[in-house]
Parts: structure tokens; sequence; C-alpha cells
């Protein structure tokens, strides 16, 4: 027996499906605003990893980079934080004679996400942009939210340091540019066995974060703090489009085999 | 314990240290030196934050001795895939020679260079020219 749907009823559910459908799409505004921003897709990664060997030794070009990117940011320091920056340095040089077999732990493992802006170095990444923020992922499990909807930094007290900070953007045509404040009061200093510097609570980021090249976006960025830095730091970091690898696979699960752990404050090797 | 080294030696004059930000310190092993190891795979570890090779090395003026166990370091398995390792490049009992940068602290223990697998070539893409890879 053939059932026949009356035609009132045909439309009254059809026409209930497409309205919901047509509430789940993008509207006009929103596709106008997608329209007008830059396509950073695929995956990119440091310009210094390229050419690793297998137990990721840098390659001599990238090392010549490295070392002329600590000179250029090297923070000049108030005479408040030279001291303590001289303080540490010494420690650390202590703790190195002491041991030179063993080098200091400085830093606990970077397993899961590193503080901003040490979230550019290691790992490989994705920046998703859409009108209301760009997100950036990287394969060690940091992710920055840039929100681009025209917000303000939330009032101060509600903000406390987190390892992303709070970052609040917006478009110059294709440049991205970020505000980021919040963050962890602490800038690494890739010196010594490398190590991360107390600062202020008024330590403040400025990015301008563009797609120089269809293969590399370059992030243009100022440090300021006017209590521990006696002026702001400026350093370029340029990330290469990933060409041989289409995949984001985490690579920060140290509970896995973690065979470089800290003992007596100290970096060792589990050879067996 | 400490083991001896059993291993052809060879010392290499290379660059400066690199203090990047890595998942943990890398001065521990000495990159002014290299070991070149040859042996049998124990265990191939395909694991975060690092792959290891388990691999047992014969001393070559003793070859009656027991052979010593050398654990060596490589990067995380993403960064291996990009350079043409797969979790199956290597198998227990497989003959390798493998290059590395020892620790300083004579363990017998070391960060991979470079491996040279059963049929006699490198395993993945070799570094970029320049690199400390042979």
């Amino acid at each position: 027996m053939k059932v026949r749907i009356a035609p009132t009823v045909f439309f009254a559910v059809f026409g209930c499906v497409s309205f919901a459908a047509a509430q789940n799409l993008n509207s006009k505004a929103r596709v106008e605003a997608f329209a007008k921003l830059p396509d950073w897709s695929g995956m990119w990664e440091p310009d210094i990893f390229v050419g690793q060997a297998d137990g990721q030794q840098f390659s001599e070009e990238a090392l010549r980079k490295m070392k002329a990117r600590a000179e250029s940011m090297h923070p000049s320091f108030t005479p408040e934080y030279q001291a303590k920056y001289e303080a540490i340095r010494k420690s650390i040089e202590a703790a190195i004679a002491a041991d030179p077999l063993h080098p200091p732990a400085t830093h606990q493992p970077l397993c899961g996400s590193p503080p901003f802006p040490a979230t550019f170095t290691p790992g490989m990444f994705q920046w998703r942009v859409t009108p209301e923020e760009t997100t950036f992922i990287s394969t060690v499990g940091a992710v920055r939210h840039i929100y681009t909807d025209g917000r303000s930094h939330p009032p101060k007290d509600l903000l406390w340091p987190t390892l992303m900070g709070d970052s609040i953007g917006h478009w110059e045509g294709d440049t991205l540019v970020v505000d980021t404040i919040a963050t962890k009061q602490r800038l690494y200093v890739g010196e010594l066995t490398g190590f991360f510097m107390p600062m202020s609570d008024q330590l403040h980021f400025t990015e301008r974060i563009r797609m120089v090249n269809h293969d590399a976006i370059q992030i243009d960025y100022t440090v300021e703090d006017p209590v521990a830095l006696a002026k702001p730091i400026h350093a370029v970091y340029t990330q290469t489009r990933v060409t041989d690898f289409d995949r984001m696979l985490e690579e920060a699960d140290c509970e896995e085999n973690e065979r470089d752990p800290i003992v007596n404050g100290r970096f060792t090797t589990v050879t067996h | 314990m400490k083991r001896s080294v059993p291993a052809l030696t060879v010392v290499i004059a290379l660059s400066i240290a690199s203090s990047a930000l890595a998942h943990h310190s890398r001065a521990m092993f000495d990159q002014t030196k290299q070991v070149i190891l040859v042996g049998t795979v124990k265990e191939f570890q395909w694991t975060n934050p690092h792959c290891w090779i388990q691999v047992l090395v014969p001393d070559p003026q003793n070859p009656q001795a027991e052979p010593v166990e050398w654990g060596v370091e490589m990067g995380a398995p993403v960064e291996l895939m990009r350079k043409g390792w797969k979790p199956g490049s290597l198998n227990p009992g497989d003959k390798v020679t493998i290059i590395v940068n020892p620790l300083r602290d004579g363990q017998p223990g070391g960060l991979v260079v470079s491996v040279t697998g059963p049929d006699g070539k490198i395993i993945g893409h070799p570094a970029a020219p320049g690199s400390r890879a042979p």
C-alpha cells in the first residue's frame, strides 16, 4: 500500500529542516569577512629546523642563524634586573663547573605547551585564520588564541599570568598585529644551557605577522618591559612551509618514554 | 657501574654547541665527538618524546666477550617520519652501523647522527648539506 504524505505535512517538515540548515550557514557578512583574510593554511616550521640529523642536531646554517638571532635579541636590562641576570648566570656557570658532564636543568623538560613566546621554537605549526580569532597550534601542544573580534584585554582584576597570556589582534591589510599581556613573567635567554629570566608584570609583546611569500610567514616581534628592560627587544622569526608532511602529530608525550629525567637538578640519560 | 666503550671512537672537531630551546638540554652529549657503533639491534623504541635504539655492540678487540648494550637517542617519531623513517625501519636482530655523539659521562649512550641499516644504506633522508651528519 502506498503511503501518501499530505503536501502540507511535507512542506512543514522540509521547511523546518531548510530553515534549521540555513541557521547553521555562515552569514553573508561572515563569508565576506573570511574572503578578506589571508590564506595561511598548510603546515609551518621554524626555518632553523630544516635539515636536522636523526638526533635533531642542527645544521651549520641553522647554528649561524641561531647565533645571530641570539646576539640581536640579547636583552639590555635595567640595573635591578641586570643584577638578577648576573646572579643567575653565575649560579649556572658554577653548576656547570661543578659537574661539566651533566648539564644543570635550568628549565623543566618541555612536555606539553612551552610558554609564549617559546611557542615559536619547537615543532611544526598550523595557523587557523577566522574572522573572530586566529589560532596557532603546535605539535608540542601549544595553542594560542588571538582574538580579532574587536575585544579589549580583560580588566586587570580578571588577568593573571598564564602560559599564553591574553592576546588580541587586528588586521592591517594582510598583516596580523597582535598585542599580548599577562604571560608568565619570564623570558627565555638562549645562552649557557638556556634559562628563563624572570621579568616584571609589565612584560608586553607586540607582533606583526605576515605571509611574506607562499612559503614563508614572518613574525616581527617586540618585547617591552619598562621595569626589567632598559630598551625593547626586537626580533624576527621566520616560519617556512612544510612540504614533506601533511599531518599534525603530537610529539610531547613525555609520559610515554622519558629517558632524560632530571636527577638532583641535572639532566641525565637512562641508557637501558 | 660505568662500562667501557668498546667502539671505534673518531674525534672530529665540530662547531659550537647549540642552546636552542628544545625538549631538554643536549649538553650531556659531546657534539665535538662521533662514535661509530657496529652491532645488532636489540630493540627499536618508536616513542615520544624521543625514539631510542638499544643496540648490542661487541668489542672488536675481544669478540668472545659479552656485547655492551648502548642506548642511543633520536628525535621524536614525527620528526623521524619526515626524515623517511617508519616505525618498522629497524627490527630486533638487524645488523646496523650507528654514528652517535656520545654521552660526556662515559655511559654507553649517545645522540644519533645517522644509522646504516642491514642493506648497507643510510636509513631516511640524509641531513642537509653542511649539517653535522656525515
